[in-house]
């Protein structure tokens, strides 16, 4: 056997092994001392192994391994040159979800062509996909072959369903005629030990051993509005006298009658969705009959016994903010799913408590609703069902288990629940006298964490792993913590595991809020703060600070206080959906609970009369049904019986003043202050209307020629390197230019960052994204710590200007201004936006190019049903807005759109800063100018020598193309050498053919741009002028539409999230003009990667680049 | 064990007349469904039968009997209390000897040369304990029967040792509590409306419906004997007609005569149906 030999077998010999001390070998020592020829061999072997393995996880884990070579370990052992493209075909099956296929490619390219940086990266991405891919399906396959869940895979007719409504339901009260209603109300789940996100399925399913949680049934009250605490969600379903099936969310205020059963599949059509997926999961709609097309009254003809009959549902959760991290949502899915089940007797007891198996059967519902409704939470969040304090742990899959030959771990865990022997009343009470729950208001997507966690466990990451073993220790002392009453100790705990393992395995689960909110209670507070507990996956919704129990009631009203003012002073750099709140908080023991409500008992909460009534009131008396009649009476009595109803009948009767007209007559002055002009907005509108722009109009015409360019058209530096060659003779030109004072560093900071906030409409550049040193850092800390290095290597203060735009500009001013410029040596300086404009509603069209012309990764086969449903209620909302009418409907700041980054250095122009510093510095010679979220950009002597020596008036900085890298490139487009937007490729197989990637940075020789500008040093001063050759310029460029997400944020902690059209003119354009003589320099990926999306973070520290980044700072 | 005596139920709500309807036996003689009953049950060599009636209805039923009205002891139920109630009104009448019990408004069909009660009396005799006849059944039909669970007996093709008894279960419950290894998914076993059943039977059921203060169902009580003492169940190789339900008693009726003498007079009479009528 030779050494390559046995080097791959290692890797099997690992995910093989029934020996610990084998199977939990972790990637760094697999890797270690592996040159390029053995890890190739090693991929090669794993992959041959992945095909063939019977056994799911140790497929998955082969994945994984696969997954991270590809990503961390190859790259680094090919020079950068071997860049390398990417067959579109490969791509094109990625998105569409068929990985077994892009790997076949991606091998077969690689085998013929040597392993390049693209190919590396699309097969990590594959392979990554490919084993998340293959746990999802497996969790979905377990969820179904659970017994008691499969007759619903089977039963697709609804003449053939086994379920009777217990007929109790259908018997009317002698007095009223009233039918009864089955009122169910449930706790939330409250998660003490954390114990490593290890309630994820994936973990569960391979390592029960190691999947425990600590978890607490709990009541809630909302602190200063609550006056005692109650089971925080209700479920209600009672028979109504129309052969419809009804649904109401009170918290959402929404309802819908369903007459299709088809539609109780269509998710995202309205708010109901996780209504319509315990209908499903409950078996009263099983999942086989989707896409039936039947009629629902045939269903509720079999399932109530009689003809003429419907059901209602209606859910209420009381007032608790959504993304509490208490798993309210599910428990509401719980509680749904209980009382449909107590109806149909699938579960013994029609009203009171449940049965254990029934709190398991209902469990496990919970799950496939879950994953039904394309959510997927873990398997301890239906807790609020069981009482009290449980200790849920993964269980080894036996014989007789479903699982059994397929993964170690069953599906569904074991509940112990912890009895006043093990943990005694008194325990109860001291923690509730210490702790205070609360939630922080952050909107937050944990969906990445949980993969980043999957990952970093089947690979066994070094460090991960240590800390993964670390929590499960904590989580035992916790337990005999809890279990003698000592809750200084679980506080320690807690804290002990959140600042050590959690933060090991998942550096992201905390944040600047988080961290700002325990350090201002350990100095408010002293040794009277016991601890911090998150809950969740992540910090900054829900979590807990333990307190000194004579100091709770203060330090209760203090943290509201204090949370308030934190989240005001951070709103701005953090995404929050709400205002934080303060929980009172209660253990329940007794679990879920129904009540049959008669007679006059039997009435709906009051949210459903809120949403109902004036629906009931609008219409003629003679044609409502008897029992509405009914309704309508008893709330008339109510009313005039002075119980606060009438009002609020009223409020939603009669017209209204705009409470939200304040927010909305600001837009007009918004835009006028701001820049906008309405001509050029109305002229968008009528080419939109008529077809004359649009997305498919943003295309060069498909017999445009594109090209990739020659390697002797341009300036490489990847092989050598620029961070270690600033020292170097070739870098005397550019070390010269920084000591003498001719650089500035602009970084544009104006764009509101849609992708990296999911359209929130916080300043990505003031986002503490990072730790480095420590602590908490912000893209523009991160630049200003560049240009500190530069300015002390080279003597000589670098002025640095960030643009900004209306939403940017006061929230950077006010920051900046607060940390005195991070105590930066020389100027920083802002450019303010001068121009705005105004979204609007997207085209039909548009909508159907954007979706279907465009490239989009397919999701998980339930979550892309959700979302194609998702897509018809939208282009619904296109048409009855109004497509293309302005887009009105939200905050100002979220209705305005900054009009893309070519403007920012016109914007320079107009707003006389350039002309004030080219006053102040006459050296100033030239510009780097760079986006914000490219780290890795600065004033590179090397870089800049090559820029001077070149003569050009801008040069581009490119990178090797990765397979994340979409949106453009350097080409040869008929004949000429520029930068072509993605949008504008005339078929997205272009892009393919291109080798780099733009990133945007640009070394910009001032006066030869004024000249392109037909001005000059001496005329910068005049207005008009600059205005009119800013204006000649930008007709020279071409104008793009595109569609970005918007959020808008309604109700407690809830968000939509809309597409609208906006237009930009992009930078990369200033290449198509003759007049501009650009020149275009490869640098090295580190250097120029951009950070899109918070997802990408974890990988940027494991390859290495932040350690880069932060070799190129000097923190203050 | 030698089974004797036999019970019919047929007190239940909108139960009373069914047993009277006439139906064209496999002979192509009219009888009372009643009576074609009767005549399972003698020619397995059942000596007296007990019928619980609701009040008022003896002399119809005694009609109904023909021939074999002799041999039938009428039980008042006087009120529809349940159906392990109507079983106990009869208490007096099984004694403590075993017996078979059927339903009044179900007619049984063999697919071979022995009677579906016959099957049943004699694989009780031979085992010498309750024993209940039982067909498989898809999922979709559990509202409407008692589903049993249990083991097959070695060494036998049709019989079964009952572990659990559900009446009308719901399929989540069937598919937790009721599955029988070597059936397919969704099939079930459920009651075919004929059991032979022990004295024990009848003390669960008393004890039951003093306690319980409700009407009990038979499925309970079985589900109890199942713990107590050894209780089987047995396919039965033949097909039972249920005369209550919608086209019920055309079902019974197409099914006896095209199984009988009159199978070509019935097949053309339908054919030339078919052909002359259209949808209206």
């Amino acid at each position: 056997m030779n050494s390559q030999t046995s080097t791959a077998n290692r890797w099997i010999e690992t995910i093989l092994s029934l020996d610990e001390s084998v199977r939990h070998r972790t990637l760094e020592s697999l890797c270690m001392g592996l040159d390029s020829d053995a890890l190739l061999h090693a991929v090669c072997e794993l992959d041959v192994f992945r095909r063939d393995a019977d056994n799911l996880y140790h497929r998955v884990r082969a994945h994984f391994f696969l997954s991270a070579i590809y990503r961390y370990y190859l790259p680094k052992t090919f020079p950068e040159t071997q860049a390398g493209l990417l067959p579109y075909e490969a791509y094109q099956h990625i998105l569409s979800r068929r990985f077994p296929e892009a790997i076949d490619q991606l091998l077969a390219v690689q085998k013929e062509q040597g392993p390049t940086l693209v190919i590396a990266s699309a097969l990590s991405r594959a392979y990554h996909q490919l084993g998340i891919q293959t746990l999802a399906d497996q969790v979905r396959r377990s969820v179904r072959t659970v017994r008691g869940n499969q007759w619903m895979f089977r039963i697709g007719h609804p003449s053939e369903h086994p379920l009777r409504l217990n007929k109790e339901l259908h018997q009317r009260d002698a007095a009223t005629g009233d039918y009864p209603i089955l009122c169910e109300k449930t706790s939330v789940r409250m998660d003490f030990s954390h114990s490593g996100w290890s309630d994820i399925f994936f973990l569960g399913m391979d390592y029960p051993e190691g999947a425990r949680v600590l978890n607490a049934s709990i009541d809630l009250g909302v602190y200063g509005r609550d006056a005692t605490t109650r089971p925080p969600v209700e479920a209600y379903l009672r028979v109504i006298d129309r052969p419809v099936l009804r649904l109401v969310s009170t918290d959402l205020g929404v309802e819908a009658e369903i007459t299709e059963i088809d539609d109780v599949f269509d998710f995202a059509k309205d708010y109901l969705g996780l209504l319509k997926s315990a209908l499903i999961a409950s078996g009263v709609v099983p999942p086989a009959m989707e896409g039936c097309h039947q009629k629902m009254s045939q269903l509720l003809k079999s399932l109530i016994g009689k003809e003429g009959l419907g059901l209602e549902l209606v859910s209420k959760v009381n007032d608790i903010p959504k993304g509490s991290r208490l798993a309210v949502s599910t428990n509401l899915l719980g509680s749904l799913i209980a009382v449909l089940m107590r109806a149909t007797g699938q579960v013994s007891a029609l009203v009171g408590g449940l049965e254990l198996q029934d709190q398991q059967l209902i469990t496990a519902r919970a799950i496939l609703g879950e994953w039904l409704g394309g959510s997927g939470g873990g398997w301890q969040d239906s807790g609020g069902v069981w009482p009290g304090i449980k200790r849920i742990e993964g269980m080894l899959a036996g014989i007789n288990d479903p699982e059994s030959g397929i993964s170690r771990g069953r599906l569904l865990p074991q509940h112990t629940i912890l009895r006043d022997d093990r943990i005694s009343e008194a325990s109860r009470t001291a923690l509730q006298n210490s702790l205070i729950l609360i939630y922080g208001g952050m909107a937050q997507n944990v969906g990445p964490i949980l993969e980043m966690v999957t990952e970093k466990y089947l690979v066994r990451a070094e460090k991960e792993w240590d800390a993964r073993l670390d929590a499960q220790r904590i989580f035992e002392q916790i337990v005999v913590a809890l279990e003698q009453g000592d809750i200084r100790r679980v506080a320690k705990l807690t804290t002990e595991n959140f600042t050590g393992p959690l933060q090991t395995i998942i550096p992201w689960c905390t944040n600047r809020f988080t961290d700002s909110m325990i350090e201002q209670c350990r100095e408010r507070w002293g040794g009277q703060f016991w601890g911090f507990l998150m809950l969740g996956g992540m910090s900054g919704g829900g979590m807990g600070f333990f307190f000194e129990p004579s100091v709770q009631a203060e330090a209760r009203q203090w943290l509201l206080q204090t949370l308030v003012a934190t989240k005001r002073e951070l709103q701005t750099r953090l995404p929050f959906a709400m205002d934080p709140v303060v929980y009172d908080f209660a253990i329940n023991d007794r679990g879920s609970w129904c009540e049959m409500l008669r007679s006059d008992e039997a009435t709906m909460p009051d949210g459903y009369y809120a949403i109902v009534a004036p629906k009931l009131i609008r219409q003629d008396i003679r044609d409502l049904s008897e029992q509405s009649q009914r309704e309508l009476m008893r709330l008339n009595r109510s009313c005039r019986e002075g119980d606060g109803r009438a009002r609020w009948l009223l409020d939603r009767l009669l017209p209204q003043a705009q409470i939200d007209s304040d927010a909305k007559s600001q837009l007009p002055e918004m835009l006028r202050v701001n820049g906008f002009d309405k001509t050029q907005h109305e002229q968008i509108r009528t080419d939109l209307l008529s077809g004359r722009i649009g997305l498919s109009e943003n295309r060069l015409p498909r017999q445009t020629v594109i090209e990739d360019v020659s390697l002797d058209d341009m300036i490489d530096l990847r092989e050598i390197g620029t961070s270690n060659s600033r020292s170097s003779d070739e870098a005397f030109l550019g070390r010269r230019a920084i000591e003498a004072g001719q650089v500035a560093v602009v970084s544009l900071a104006a764009g509101v960052g849609s992708r990296w906030t999911g359209g929130a409409g916080v300043v990505k550049g003031l986002h503490p994204f990072a730790k480095f040193a420590g602590k908490h850092r912000s893209f523009i800390e991160v630049h200003l710590a560049k240009s500190r290095l530069t300015s002390e290597l080279y003597q000589c203060p670098v002025p640095h200007v960030f643009t900004t735009g209306y939403m940017t500009h006061a929230p950077m001013e006010k920051h900046l201004a607060s940390v005195n410029n991070y105590d930066y040596p020389g100027q920083v300086l802002l450019s303010k936006g001068m121009s705005v404009g105004l979204r609007t509603i997207p085209t039909a069209r548009d909508l159907r190019f954007f979706w279907e012309e465009m490239a989009h990764q397919v999701l998980d086969e339930q979550q892309q049903k959700v979302r194609e449903s998702g897509h018809a209620a939208i282009l619904g909302w296109a048409k009855s807005v109004g497509e293309a009418s302005d887009y009105t409907d939200n905050l100002p700041q979220q209705c305005m759109h900054p009009v893309g980054h070519w403007y920012e250095i016109p914007n320079m122009l107009r707003n006389g800063l350039l002309h004030r510093m080219l006053n102040e510095r006459p050296a100033l010679k030239y510009l780097l100018l760079h986006n914000i979220d490219t780290l890795g950009a600065n004033l590179n002597p090397l870089v800049l020598s090559k820029h001077i020596e070149s003569g050009a008036c801008l040069s581009f900085e490119v990178v090797g193309r990765r397979m994340e890298d979409r949106g453009g490139g350097l080409a040869v487009v008929d004949g000429k050498r520029r930068l072509l937007e993605g949008m504008a490729m005339p078929n997205d197989r272009d892009e393919f053919g291109l080798t780099f990637y733009s990133s945007m940075t640009t070394w910009i020789d001032i006066d030869q741009l004024l000249k392109a500008f037909r001005l000059d040093r001496t005329i910068l001063g005049d207005t008009a002028m600059v205005e009119n050759s800013v204006r000649a310029m930008a007709a020279k460029l071409p104008t793009y539409i595109t569609i970005k997400d918007v959020k808008k944020r309604w109700g407690l902690g809830q968000e939509d999230v809309f597409p609208v059209t906006q237009f930009e003119k992009l930078w990369g354009d200033m290449s198509t003009l003759s007049d501009i003589r650009c020149e275009y320099i490869a640098v090295e990926t580190m250097r120029g990667q951009q950070m899109k999306d918070p997802a990408q973070l974890d990988g940027w520290v494991r390859d290495g680049s932040a350690e880069y980044i932060h070799s190129l700072c000097k923190w203050s | 064990m030698e089974i004797n005596q036999a019970l019919i139920t047929a007190a239940g709500p909108g139960q009373s007349a069914l047993p009277l309807q006439r139906l064209v036996d496999r002979d192509g003689i009219e009888k009372t469904a009643l009576e074609m009953i009767l005549a399972k049950v003698v020619n397995a060599g059942i000596e007296s039968v007990a019928i619980v009636i609701s009040p008022g209805n003896e002399e119809a039923f005694r009609r109904a009997a023909g021939s074999h009205s002799d041999r039938v002891t009428f039980v008042t139920q006087s009120e529809p209390t349940g159906y392990g109630q109507a079983i106990l009104c009869a208490r007096s009448f099984l004694g403590v000897e075993p017996f078979l019990h059927l339903v009044g408004d179900h007619l049984y069909l063999s697919s071979q040369s022995k009677g579906c009660v016959k099957q049943l009396i004699e694989v009780a005799a031979a085992e010498g304990c309750s024993v209940s006849g039982v067909q498989a059944t898809r999922e979709t039909m559990l509202p409407f029967f008692g589903a049993i669970g249990g083991v097959r007996l070695p060494q036998t093709e049709r019989l079964y040792e009952v572990k659990r008894v559900i009446e009308k279960p719901t399929p989540t419950k069937a598919e937790q509590e009721l599955n029988i290894a070597g059936f397919r998914s969704g099939m079930y076993l459920c009651f075919f409306g004929m059991h032979v059943l022990t004295p024990a039977s009848l003390e669960i059921l008393d004890r039951l419906v003093a306690t319980e203060k409700r009407p009990v169902s038979l499925a309970e009580a079985l589900n109890e004997l199942a713990d107590r003492e050894r209780y089987l169940a047995l396919e039965i190789q033949g097909q039972r007609y249920n005369i209550g339900v919608k086209y019920g008693l055309l079902n019974t009726q197409l099914a006896l005569s095209l199984s009988g003498v009159d199978r070509d007079r019935v097949l053309s009479d339908m054919v030339e149906l078919l052909a002359s009528q259209k949808l209206s």
